[in-house]
């Protein structure tokens, strides 16, 4: 077994690779983040951002090395893993009518015990993740009956409950409208803040230029580029993958009006 | 509404229902000399009623949650035909004596219905995984009843030429609570109680795979383990309610119908809910095949199936005018 990684990364993976129907789908890639570390998986459609995601995660079988804490996270439990690593995906599969608090309280599962009930302790948590990202108005309600931006709230208030430090959001501003996707952006930033890392894969290279302070460029599934996001996302890299240039001194972009929070 | 409240009226309902059922029937309660033993062919029935009723509701609620489809039940998906049969080929090896001799003859039944709900469930598991649409699950648990209903035909040939024999595959068969004797519900309690137990213990896993497979697993859930432990407890409660209800059909899809408007889609609530409303709805079925005029006895079975297909119609029809209009 490799050497245990340093402490202050709380997630790193050596060579990650997946391969589906005998195709390599992501191919060794190697990244790491630390606390107060936001990370944009950025790259054309189907350069293995989800793919990426969903192996980190243990969705898709994968080769290569994952630690968590600096544990190789082959030595973890699912429950060990899901008190670590917090993943919001793109689309819930959930249809059925359950109430935006039992959502979030599936986060807990990982710390019940035996029989499973809630205690006092995953009551709060469920609270408080929903207050913080404030869904709390939206707990009573099914979450089949919420819109798509209040879903995603929810979502990330379910990957909050897990008390995971690290959190890994699949497009989180997809199909979101722009209040909505500066409103997540920014509370992304406040929990990178609070000593959480954060991975998240955007479509968008400005939001992932304005709100992240790293990049992960990937193309075909590999890694093209990676570093600080101003390297990443700069004319070269950008014109290689994307094969388009980047117009210099053209900014538009978006913040909450002077004085109120996003 | 409260849940307290639900489960006060639920459980208000049993008693209603168990109350009547020990009341009503042939005979009269008034004659002195009948009375003991009325009430005590009546409490066996009421008692294997009550049983059958818990195991195939709440089993209903598992394999919907298991398979995250409203639409199946132990019956859609051909396990309680499966049950049958094992329960059908349980009879012939007692008949023959085969099995008999190594085991007391009350056992014999419901671990045939055991063996053959168990076996039931683990082809659909092969055929089946998350993604499998309504259809297909459905068609597949069809496959399964047709089958198990085929062979179940074969065996009851082989039964012919035995009266007591045949008599007694066809009363199983058409399922009824009239002839279960008091030490088949004894065998039967403990499988009931066991298997609500568990399924109530992996109601917390079963909440969070209403989330699918992948978020689960992400959310810390062993998804393998998990399907195959709620697996084993739907077939533990679905053959305990064949080996003292017979083929009693559509308990286990119109009971957590009726609840989750009641009282939500968590299992923690729901399981308890189901096992009391089951309970109430199939002693309730037992009063009506009782007083129902016929010739003889209505078996049980007849009447969940003529209150129970409707009722599945009209949710496979809703389910898809939902999903053509979102």
């Amino acid at each position: 077994m490799a050497s245990p990684s340093p402490r202050a990364k709380l997630l790193e993976t050596r060579c990650l690779t997946v391969v589906r129907g005998g195709q390599p789908r992501i191919e060794d890639v190697s990244v790491a983040v630390e606390a107060g570390q936001i990370l944009a998986l950025i790259g054309p459609n189907g350069a293995g951002k989800s793919t990426f995601m969903k192996a980190v995660v243990g969705i898709l079988p994968s080769q290569g090395e994952l630690f968590l804490d600096g544990r190789p996270a082959a030595d973890l439990s699912r429950r060990e893993r899901a008190r670590r690593l917090a993943y919001v995906p793109q689309h819930s599969a959930l249809d059925a009518p359950m109430l935006a608090r039992e959502v979030v309280a599936q986060g807990r599962f990982s710390h019940r015990g035996g029989w499973g009930r809630p205690s006092a302790a995953d009551r709060a948590a469920v609270t408080g993740a929903l207050e913080s990202t404030g869904a709390l108005a939206l707990a009573d309600r099914p979450f089949t009956r919420l819109s798509y931006g209040e879903r995603r709230l929810v979502l990330l208030a379910r990957a909050l409950a897990t008390g995971a430090r690290t959190l890994l959001l699949d497009e989180p501003t997809a199909a979101l409208d722009v209040a909505h996707s500066l409103a997540l952006l920014s509370r992304l930033r406040e929990l990178a803040a609070d000593g959480h890392a954060v991975i998240v894969a955007l479509h968008h290279l400005d939001e992932a230029a304005e709100h992240c302070t790293s990049a992960l460029l990937l193309q075909r599934g590999r890694v093209a580029r990676s570093g600080p996001v101003a390297e990443v996302i700069a004319a070269v890299p950008v014109r290689e993958v994307f094969g388009v240039d980047l117009v210099p001194g053209v900014h538009f972009g978006y913040r909450a009006p002077e004085g109120e929070k996003p | 509404m409260k849940i307290t409240l639900v489960y006060a009226v639920l459980a208000a309902l049993l008693l209603a229902a168990v109350g009547l059922a020990l009341a009503v029937g042939q005979g009269h309660l008034s004659d002195p000399a009948l009375r003991n033993a009325l009430l005590e062919l009546r409490a066996t029935r009421v008692a294997a009623a009550l049983l059958a009723g818990v195991g195939l509701a709440v089993g209903g609620v598992v394999v919907q949650g298991v398979f995250r489809n409203p639409l199946v039940s132990p019956s859609i998906l051909g396990t309680t035909a499966g049950a049958s049969l094992g329960g059908q080929l349980a009879l012939l090896a007692l008949a023959w004596g085969s099995a008999g001799s190594t085991m007391p003859a009350e056992l014999v039944l419901p671990l045939g219905c055991l063996a053959g709900a168990g076996v039931s469930l683990a082809i659909l598991l092969v055929f089946c995984r998350e993604r499998t649409g309504n259809l297909v699950l459905i068609l597949t648990g069809f496959i399964l009843s047709s089958l198990f209903l085929a062979v179940g035909g074969f065996v009851t040939s082989l039964a012919q030429d035995q009266w007591d024999l045949s008599r007694a595959v066809v009363a199983f068969t058409l399922g009824g609570v009239g002839g279960t004797s008091a030490r088949q519900v004894a065998a039967a309690a403990p499988l009931v109680l066991v298997g609500l137990l568990a399924c109530w213990a992996w109601s917390g896993t079963l909440d969070v795979l209403i989330s699918g497979e992948d978020e689960a697993r992400t959310l810390g859930v062993e998804v393998g383990q998990a399907r195959r432990w709620t697996v084993v407890w739907v077939a533990v409660l679905t053959s305990a309610a064949i080996s003292v209800g017979g083929n009693v059909a559509f308990v286990g899809l119109v009971v957590p119908h009726v609840l989750r408007p009641l009282v939500g889609v968590g299992h923690r609530r729901l399981i308890p809910a189901a096992a009391l409303l089951g309970a109430a709805f199939l002693v309730g079925c037992d009063v009506l095949a009782r007083v129902v005029p016929s010739r003889a006895e209505l078996p049980l079975g007849v009447i969940t199936g003529i209150i129970g297909a409707p009722v599945f119609l009209f949710l496979l029809a809703r389910s898809y005018r939902e999903v053509e209009h979102g």
